[in-house]
């Protein structure tokens, strides 16, 4: 396997090395760490070494000719012979197809070279070859010319020119490949111009990156889709701050797009989908079939029981008395109740039992019934309808009391509803009677 | 307007600064007659003299150090630091002394001085030419970073530096010395501190420096034909840092990617994001994303070198992961 010769890169701000002498002869055997040729860069002139033992062969570049960095410029093979030509070392695609991409044409790529530092591209002034010519290595190929003066570059490579890739007049990046010499006179020699090429693949691509061409038209802003549901093992529902903050602002809950399946998690978009979803929460219509019933007592007796409680049993929580007995009003083994007091909203989880088993319960715990305690203002007549659960409200008439039962038609049957009233009714007047 | 090159730009800058002010002089390394290795300087010699582009031997520490005192003792140095890599050896000056004279002698010094470097990779010049070195100096109170994002702002920002009163580094990026863009004839100064919004949008902001607002720009324009409306911002300088024109993008879109070319970790990207999650936390419906460079020593292989820097695609598929909704890290 022969090993290629590069001209290397001595300094930092170098483009091209001018190779000053060889130190070999084409044929040559050479051993690692000999001396191969010496480079003359802006800074220095330096011996450069083998790297391998073998013989050089392929010497493509003559004493006194710049170089660009990177460039192969002879190969250290196994036979003094060499290879019989540097193309034939290289990957060689296999047909020269009909409207070739540049990458795709066999043979050496003639690169435009760098002639100064501060060069990014070189303007072609002319070709002094045409598609399918045959072509020596040191044959002066185009040329070129910079901000600084016109030089002529030679090919490079011995062979011939299966395709010139910019046209005379075309200005190409320092680096890119300008034409393509092959070892076999092609069937197809390509003459190109970047123009053409550039407009064939969209866009002229900068350097550090190269945007693939993009089919029209521009499709629709990329809506969320198949997005792997994720859910918190901590059960804390994934939502981004944004969109948690605009649903408290807007009382939408999440825990319904939980409950719709939604995938977690959310973001400002899904709001809209959470306010799409089908309100479980008493609509207009709904509040229109709602129940309220009212009960009138001409005596309470709960005053005098949150007293006795407080006094014989330690019960010093009035809310927790009025959620036990409004619990005890509803047919459930246990009930969870809300009791709105004073601006305030307490939960508890009632079991069946005694009342010193009344617990308060989380805060988010969707309640049963909802107790709302307005005997401490002046409120005495309350129409506000259904709610997400049957509220009862708790108001003062004359020395007793006024209750108000306002639920939502699913809600409670008319015959639960009235029950549900009649038993609170009773134990509101009698505390004590539901006790015995 | 005519267009010239970011070398071009900071060649007028530096001429025009020179030719207002004759306190102002440049020091460094082959900065004269080599007019430095990427021909930034070139003419100046011919204009000036010897005597106010001073070429040094190679001693970073001492000419930073010259020019240290000279600033406290009433001149405008420009020190010309060939690679922002070299920048390693000239912390004390720059750090302990530099930036802290003003403070420390109770206000009664000034060090009015620019130190004019480069950074940026994907140039082949290996692990200790290609680095991206100011998130060091960005972290030092007293020190100010300028990252100009073209020529235009390499002049701009550049006069504006020279007549600051205080220390100013200037990070060119050394690939875009070539670069041209509409630079106007007329004098004009960038004031430091103003983010330039380099386009509008509405879906996703991407934060560039440097040459990194190009690539946002080309990312914007991948974006743009999927649908998704980019906002592209350049803080210019990020020391001091635009704040709020990030925190109102940030706001506008909630959703931010922060472009950088310095390593990614404890760099630029985590403490401009690290401001958004701060300010506009209740406003973002995404993770601020980072993206900066890979954290190894550059490669010197152009392979495996072009694969630690952010690219267009690199940023165009986050952005889409962003606005996809997908989970970036687990929950």
């Amino acid at each position: 396997m022969p090993h290629d010769v590069i001209m290397p890169a001595l300094g930092m701000a170098q483009d091209t090395g001018h190779i000053v002498a060889w130190h070999k002869n084409p044929g040559d055997a050479v051993t690692e760490g000999d001396v191969l040729f010496e480079v003359e860069t802006d800074k220095a002139t330096m011996e450069v070494e083998a790297q391998t033992t073998g013989f050089l062969t392929d010497v493509a570049a003559e004493a006194g000719t710049d170089v660009p960095v990177g460039q192969v410029i002879a190969l250290i093979s196994d036979t003094p012979e060499g290879s019989g030509g540097m193309p034939d070392l290289h990957d060689t695609p296999e047909e020269i197809v009909a409207s070739p991409e540049p990458s795709a044409i066999a043979g050496q790529q003639v690169i435009m070279p760098a002639l100064g530092m501060a060069q990014d591209t070189g303007l072609i002034v002319a070709w002094h070859k045409a598609p399918g010519d045959a072509v020596a290595a040191s044959d002066i190929l185009f040329e070129v010319e910079t901000d600084k003066s016109t030089m002529e570059v030679e090919a490079g490579h011995d062979g011939f020119i299966a395709a010139l890739l910019a046209e005379a007049g075309e200005e190409a990046p320092v680096g890119e490949a300008i034409a393509v010499i092959s070892a076999d006179k092609p069937e197809a020699p390509v003459q190109l111009s970047r123009q053409a090429q550039s407009a064939a693949s969209g866009s002229a691509a900068p350097s550090k990156a190269a945007p693939k061409p993009v089919a029209a038209p521009p499709p629709e802003k990329p809506t969320r889709q198949e997005k792997p549901a994720v859910v918190s093992d901590t059960g804390r529902i994934l939502a981004s701050p944004k969109a948690r903050r605009l649903a408290l602002e807007q009382g939408l809950d999440l825990t319904r797009l939980v409950k719709a399946g939604h995938p977690q998690p959310y973001h400002v978009s899904d709001l809209d989908v959470l306010k799409s979803l089908p309100d479980d929460t008493p609509t207009a219509v709904q509040a229109a079939a709602a129940r309220h019933l009212v009960a009138e007592l001409p005596t309470e007796g709960f005053t005098a029981f949150t007293a006795w409680a407080a006094e014989t049993a330690g019960l010093n929580d009035s809310s927790a008395l009025l959620a036990g007995l409004a619990a005890a009003s509803l047919d459930l083994a246990t009930a969870t109740v809300a009791v709105e007091a004073f601006g305030e909203t307490r939960i508890y989880t009632v079991p069946a039992g005694p009342f010193g088993a009344i617990a308060e319960a989380d805060p988010e715990a969707r309640p049963d019934l909802q107790v709302r305690d307005l005997r401490c203002s002046r409120i005495t007549t309350v129409q506000l309808g259904a709610e997400a659960c049957p509220v009862l409200s708790v108001a003062v008439s004359g020395a007793g009391l006024r209750l108000t039962l306002e639920c939502a038609a699913p809600q409670l049957s008319a015959s639960e509803a009235v029950t549900l009233l009649s038993n609170f009714a009773g134990r509101m007047e009698q505390p004590l009677r539901h006790l015995l | 307007m005519r267009e010239i090159t970011l070398s071009q730009a900071v060649n007028e800058a530096l001429a025009e600064e020179m030719r207002r002010d004759e306190t102002v002089f440049i020091i460094g390394e082959d900065v004269a007659e080599a007019g430095t290795p990427f021909k930034v300087l070139s003419g100046l010699v011919e204009e000036f003299g010897t005597g106010r582009v001073v070429d040094t031997p190679i001693a970073e520490p001492g000419f930073m150090g010259l020019a240290v005192g000279a600033a406290m003792t009433g001149t405008r140095p420009v020190v010309d630091l060939m690679f922002g890599d070299f920048i390693y050896l000239v912390m004390d000056q720059l750090c302990n002394q530099a930036a802290k004279t003003h403070y420390m002698s109770g206000g009664k010094l000034n060090v009015p001085l620019v130190l004019r470097t480069n950074l940026g990779a994907t140039r082949r010049s290996a692990a200790q030419h290609s680095q991206s070195l100011h998130a060091l100096v960005a972290h030092i109170p007293g020190l100010k970073v300028a990252l100009p994002s073209s020529a235009y702002e390499a002049k701009g920002l550049m006069k504006t530096a020279i007549r600051d009163n205080n220390p100013v580094v200037i990070f060119e990026d050394k690939l875009m010395y070539n670069d041209k863009a509409p630079v106007p004839e007329e004098e004009f100064l960038i004031p430091f501190g103003e983010a330039n919004i380099k386009r509008e949008g509405s879906d996703i902001t991407l934060i560039g420096t440097s040459s990194m607002v190009q690539v946002c720009e080309a990312a914007a324009d991948i974006l743009e034909k999927e649908g998704i409306s980019a906002e592209v911002i350049d803080p210019r300088t990020i020391v001091p840092l635009d704040e709020e024109a990030l925190l109102k993008s940030a706001k506008k879109t909630s959703r931010v990617i922060v472009v950088d070319e310095g390593h990614q970790s404890y760099g630029i990207t985590g403490e401009i994001a690290g401001r958004i999650n701060e300010k506009a936390f209740y406003h973002l419906d995404a993770p601020v994303l980072r993206m900066g460079a890979m954290d190894v020593p550059v490669p010197f292989t152009p392979a495996l070198e072009d694969l630690t820097v952010p690219t267009p695609e690199t940023v165009a598929e986050n952005a889409r992961r962003l606005m996809s909704g997908e989970m970036i890290h687990a929950a």
